[in-house]
């Protein structure tokens, strides 16, 4: 047990260090699903997201967000959606991976969905 | 590093956790000034300019239909004049017939009481009369007949501006009410400050953010979302739950201190209840 526990630490402790294009492709379109759903990501309860109606103004537009974005930076996305508090310590944006709101792989998908309406832009 | 030191080191870490722990939960006041309140993001004019703009047609509506805790109010004065109890006694009995002697008090509440060593509000007030100068058993709070009570003792203070003090012995529980106001909790990690004070006037989904300076002066409220009337406490739980937080019990000593926070924030606002809200 306890050795199995290090090793998985120790393996995603690789998997977040290696550079942005090795990192795991989501599906963009299960992406949408949790933004969208209201139990999960939520995101329009403070992001303005495309074709979302009453969208609050907490936060920045995702899409035009995405535009100051490129592949490169694919981990800064994901370490947004994945704690916010890594850029501000005072944010208001729930900590969504530590907190167990998304899964790693619903960040993953959320963060290819994030990429997709940057391309519809 | 070898079993031994990882476990010393591990040791080391529990110790200085468990020291700060007990280092906040004992000096209330001197951990108090580590919390940096914001700014209200908006001034109370500006406030009510939006949400006439969101909410105004649904206000209208509302006020044409009239308020249905109206009648909870009457009902109020009926139980403030009807003796309960082993000695006989009604709260008229020593508070006059129209409540002549309670004019202007509830705009003083929440405020310290040494005898409980704490905050007392109007809810708790009430049934300590009860209990110590009625013999009549404690009212459950949130009941129809306890928030009826309360609604009416409050309706004695309407258009009287709030004055609460948080001088002198009061001071400590006021800063435990801010400091659960600005504390980071639950699976969302908010605090109640982070959006009725830093993001108040800001949209979260459809709903206007609402700054915390006009919380306190219209309680208890009737809301059409819960289709009755309800206590100021009641909304605490309301947001607890929705931001995913504990859930505390009524009157409980966090909420009576949260409670003196958030009347001293309305200070100055005359009182006016019942409150009829969405
Ligand atoms: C309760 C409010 C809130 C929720 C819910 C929220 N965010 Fe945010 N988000 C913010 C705020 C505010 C910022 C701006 C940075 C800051 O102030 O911390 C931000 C910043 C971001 C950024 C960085 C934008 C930039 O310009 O670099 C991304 C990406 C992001 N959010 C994505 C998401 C996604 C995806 C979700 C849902 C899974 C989400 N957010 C949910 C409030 C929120
Ligand atoms: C994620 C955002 C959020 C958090 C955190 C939050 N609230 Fe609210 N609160 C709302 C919304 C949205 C409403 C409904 C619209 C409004 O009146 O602001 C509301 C309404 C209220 C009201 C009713 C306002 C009125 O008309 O009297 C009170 C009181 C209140 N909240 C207190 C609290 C307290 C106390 C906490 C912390 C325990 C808290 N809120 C945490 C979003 C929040």
């Amino acid at each position: 047990m306890r050795t199995s526990n290090i090793v998985a630490l120790g393996f995603a402790l690789i998997l977040f260090s290696l550079p942005g294009a090795v990192l795991a492709k989501g599906n963009a379109e299960n992406g949408k699903k949790i933004v969208e759903s209201r139990s999960l990501g939520n995101c329009a309860a403070c992001h303005v997201v495309p074709g979302m109606e009453f969208p609050g103004d907490v936060g920045p537009d995702l899409a035009k967000s995405m535009e100051g974005y490129t592949e490169r930076d694919r981990d800064t996305v994901r370490q947004w959606v994945w704690d916010a508090r890594q850029f501000n310590p005072d944010t208001i944006m729930p900590p969504f991976g530590p907190n167990k709101l998304l899964t790693k792989e619903q960040v993953d998908d959320v963060v290819e969905y994030l990429f997709s309406i940057k391309k519809k832009n | 590093m070898s079993r031994f030191s990882r476990a010393f080191v591990l040791l080391a870490c529990a110790g200085v956790l468990t020291a700060g722990a007990w280092k906040y939960s004992f000096a209330g006041e001197e951990a108090a000034p580590r919390i940096k309140e914001y700014t209200p993001n908006i001034s109370s004019q500006e406030y009510e300019k939006r949400y006439n703009a969101v909410y105004g047609k649904s206000t209208e509506k509302m006020a044409e239909e009239g308020n249905p805790a109206d009648f909870m109010l009457d009902d109020g004065k009926d139980l403030f004049g009807k003796a309960e109890g082993s000695a006989g006694k009604s709260c008229a009995s020593c508070h006059g017939a129209n409540g002549e002697k309670l004019k202007g008090v509830a705009a003083t509440f929440p405020k310290y009481d040494p005898a409980i060593n704490g905050i007392n509000t109007v809810a708790l007030q009430i049934n300590r009369c009860r209990q110590e100068h009625m013999g009549a058993a404690p009212l459950k709070y949130e009941t129809y007949d306890q928030l009826a009570l309360e609604l009416y003792v409050k309706s004695l203070s309407n258009g009287v501006p709030i004055k609460v003090s948080i001088d002198g012995p009061a001071k400590p529980f006021y800063e435990a009410g801010k400091a659960y106001y600005y504390k980071r909790h639950g699976q969302f990690n908010f605090s109640c400050a982070i959006c009725h004070v830093k993001y108040a006037g800001h949209m979260m989904r459809a709903n206007l953010l609402s700054s915390n300076r006009h919380h306190a002066d219209h309680w208890p409220a009737y809301r059409l979302d819960w289709g009755a009337a309800g206590s100021f406490q009641k909304r605490f739980r309301g947001c607890n739950k929705n931001v995913r937080q504990e859930v505390l019990p009524f009157q409980c000593e966090t909420y009576r201190d949260l409670e003196l926070y958030l009347t001293y924030q309305a200070n100055g606002l005359p009182i006016q209840v019942p409150g009829f809200k969405m």
